[in-house]
């Protein structure tokens, strides 16, 4: 099923197509699709898909895959499991694609993994699906290696959040986390660092999102009189429940889940409160490629890449690529996820995350060499459940954008939590 | 080729479990008149009955009782049934809005309890550790899919079966009277309460029947599947068929499935490159016009309701 279902309109389509890159590359005169099966109906979905797709360009610009244009096939989930489903199974069926992008929701990934990707054989990489679910499947044995994700679990992240709490002196804490899969494994996570480091967690309050008022959630938070507070929040419920926080009186010394690493929130809360408060990221913008990221970006939107999983879709859409081009012509899905060790490999040769690291890599894959992707999140290395473990930032937000406050490396992190337990 | 043929399974399978629901809500509306705004609820309790009785057990929560398969689904269906009768006892003597209202309101209830109660049914993580049946057998491709179509299927058709002959028995008569005039029905020494309880009781197990497949299908279910989404696409599948004709209930649910479907492949595959991203919400737009649309052009839905005076000028 890797023939398109020849309608005219889409050979037409793919004709233009072809016309328009024919200049780059005398060798693309194939089409190899791949699906994303993303929210793009929702506000911070489009920008995750937006990336996916600038990195496909990008791609394509290097000579393609194998010799051949990728065409990247974007599906809405709507955020609903059913409608996510269904089209990541039309994807597979009618389009013939071996590679899924997606999903973003835990609870649209996980039904997709399970009843379309691993029947079907197909590689799933997904951005940002955080929950635990995905590593217990995968121990289980019931990813069959498909299913890889460049999210970095929430244990990092909330350890890091624990360290900042530590750093800055804070002995209580109150914390508002969505209410959601990624926002109740993040609640247990640093509720359990922040005991592990003697802070006390005065109250735990679960938001949940499009309330009109968070006032009796805030409230509640406010009672233990905290000396911080944690916020594992998305931008919209963010930016509500920390208004009323600080016009209740709260304190301004804050500690932010990546999740909120949002210009949106930046501007709704105003910078003037948001001095004292400061964000966690699993981000390592400490190789060279990194930064090629955050340029590349920029000169591409003509803005910062502030949005929630922006890095992590760029890392996961070139990933899956590189292992699809290592993999080969007609490589099916099984094929390609068994590659992503050989272009994710420490001891490999370093490469950028740009269409001339795509070229390099393509020189060294096709001379049977291994090749380490040096990405917006830093050097991606999966474990063997297709998680990633990451260095970490703690930043805060400026009047352009966010900046560094703190770095982390990978050893000190594996060192932090290690010395927690 | 086998593409097409593995899609279409696919698609009917999920279409045929969404218009088993449907039908369950033309038993609630169409013939008896009460406004469920909770079809997510008893579909939820459904689904999450089956997984948690027909489940492996699991480390953090209590699912995992491993029921042979159908006897998980007949207790998932009573779940469904036993919530719809504690609902509808508190909730069936308030009328269109107002049940509406409440209905609505238990199925939110509904959704946050399983976000919440994470050693009921996961929290928001979900369950899992839900084995397929026969799956060692079948496999969990195409063939699966096949067989899995034929039970759902053969669900289907039991159900409209037995609506059909449910509301042309004089069980039927007394339900459409009660929808059209109460007062009537209680004159003539009928107990209105108690048979709209029992019709709401009984669409409701319909549904928990559905949310059963559901799960089964994906061997999945999270608080995402019970959002209040879907309460509003399986009336929108009642409207559009015709509320009070079956035929039309599964009509509806295939056709506003097709649309909700098949606009989006539509449109990511013909849509510009430039307007991809934008397809999602391109879709919302198309389905509300295929909705808006229909209620224009034929509000009484592609198969109305055919009333008849009496049972003899049926046939």
């Amino acid at each position: 099923m890797k023939k398109e279902n020849g309608s005219f309109a889409l050979k037409l389509c793919v004709a233009i197509c072809l016309a328009l890159f024919a200049s780059n590359s005398v060798s693309q005169a194939c089409t190899t699709k791949v699906g994303a099966v993303l929210p793009t109906s929702v506000d911070w979905g489009r920008p995750i898909a937006e990336t996916a797709q600038f990195v496909v360009e990008q791609v394509n610009e290097s000579g393609g895959v194998s010799g051949c244009k990728i065409e990247m096939i974007l599906r809405d989930t709507q955020v609903d499991p059913k409608v996510g489903v269904d089209a990541a199974k039309a994807l597979v069926d009618l389009d013939g694609v071996q590679l899924l992008l997606g999903a973003v929701s835990s609870g649209v990934s996980m039904p997709i993994l399970t009843s379309v990707s691993v029947p079907s054989k197909v590689m799933q990489m997904s951005c940002c699906s955080s929950s635990t679910a995905f590593s217990k499947l995968a121990e289980d044995g019931k990813t069959k290696g498909l299913w890889y994700r460049t999210f970095a679990t929430t244990g990092v992240q909330s350890a890091v959040g624990a360290k900042v709490a530590k750093d800055r002196g804070f002995k209580t804490v109150a914390i508002l986390y969505k209410n959601d899969d990624w926002g109740q494994d993040l609640n247990r996570l640093i509720t359990r660092d922040f005991g592990a480091l003697g802070i006390k967690v005065t109250s735990a309050v679960a938001i949940n999102d499009g309330q009109p008022s968070y006032k009796a959630e805030v409230t509640n938070a406010l009672s233990g009189n905290p000396e911080a507070l944690y916020l594992g929040l998305y931008p919209n419920e963010g930016t509500a429940a920390v208004r009323e926080w600080l016009s209740l009186g709260g304190t301004q010394n804050m500690i932010m889940a990546n999740s909120l690493k949002s210009e949106d929130f930046r501007e709704n809360v105003g910078l003037q409160y948001l001095d004292n408060a400061f964000g966690t990221d699993t981000a390592s913008p400490r190789v060279a490629s990194a930064d090629e990221f955050v340029k590349l970006y920029k000169n591409h939107f003509g803005k910062e890449p502030s949005g929630p999983g922006l890095a992590n879709s760029y890392d996961a859409t070139m990933i899956a690529l590189l292992a699809m081009e290592a993999a080969g012509k007609g490589a099916t899905g099984d094929q390609i996820a068994s590659q992503v060790s050989r272009v994710t490999d420490p001891e490999g040769t370093p490469i950028t995350a740009d269409a001339a690291g795509f070229k390099a890599a393509r020189t060294i894959l096709a001379e049977g060499g291994n090749v380490m992707y040096q990405g917006a999140t830093g050097n991606v290395r999966f474990d063997k459940n297709g998680d990633v473990s990451a260095p970490a930032v703690v930043w805060k937000f400026t009047d352009t954008g966010t900046k560094e406050i703190e770095y982390l490396s990978l050893t000190e992190v594996d060192e932090f939590i290690a010395s927690m337990n | 080729m086998i593409g097409i043929f593995s899609y279409i399974v696919f698609f009917a399978t999920i279409a045929s479990i969404l218009a088993i629901a449907v039908l369950g809500l033309n038993l609630q509306w169409g013939n008896t008149g009460l406004f469920n705004g909770g079809v997510v609820a008893f579909f939820g309790a459904g689904a999450y009955g089956t997984l948690l009785l027909g489940g492996s057990p699991q480390p953090d929560h209590i699912a995992g009782f491993e029921l042979f398969y159908p006897i998980a689904l007949i207790g998932g269906m009573a779940i469904a049934g036993i919530l719809a009768w504690v609902v509808g006892i508190l909730t069936l003597k308030m009328r269109h809005d107002y049940l509406a209202i409440s209905t609505f309101g238990v199925a939110v209830a509904f959704e946050n309890l399983m976000r919440n109660a994470e050693w009921l049914g996961g929290g928001a993580k979900g369950l899992r550790g839900f084995e397929r049946p026969f799956r060692e057998s079948l496999g969990d491709g195409f063939l699966y899919n096949s067989v899995f179509l034929i039970l759902v299927l053969f669900c289907l058709l039991a159900t409209y079966w037995f609506l059909e002959y449910l509301v042309s028995s004089p069980f039927g008569r007394l339900l459409r009277a009660i929808r059209e005039d109460e007062n009537a029905a209680r004159s003539l020494g009928k107990n209105p309460a108690q048979i709209r309880l029992t019709a709401f009781v009984c669409g409701s197990v319909i549904m928990g029947l559905a949310g059963g497949l559901y799960g089964t299908f994906y061997a999945f279910v999270s608080p995402q599947d019970v959002l209040p989404t879907l309460t509003f696409q399986i009336w929108a599948m009642l409207i559009v068929g015709g509320a009070g004709n079956n035929k039309g209930a599964v009509l509806g649910a295939f056709l506003i499935w097709a649309a909700w479907t098949f606009s989006g492949w539509a449109l990511s595959r013909f849509a510009p490159i430039e307007a991809q991203l934008y397809t999602g919400s391109i879709q919302y737009v198309l389905i509300g016009l295929v909705i808006v649309t229909m209620l224009l052009w034929r509000p009484q839905g592609l198969f109305p309701e055919r009333l008849v005076v009496s049972q003899s000028s049926l046939r």
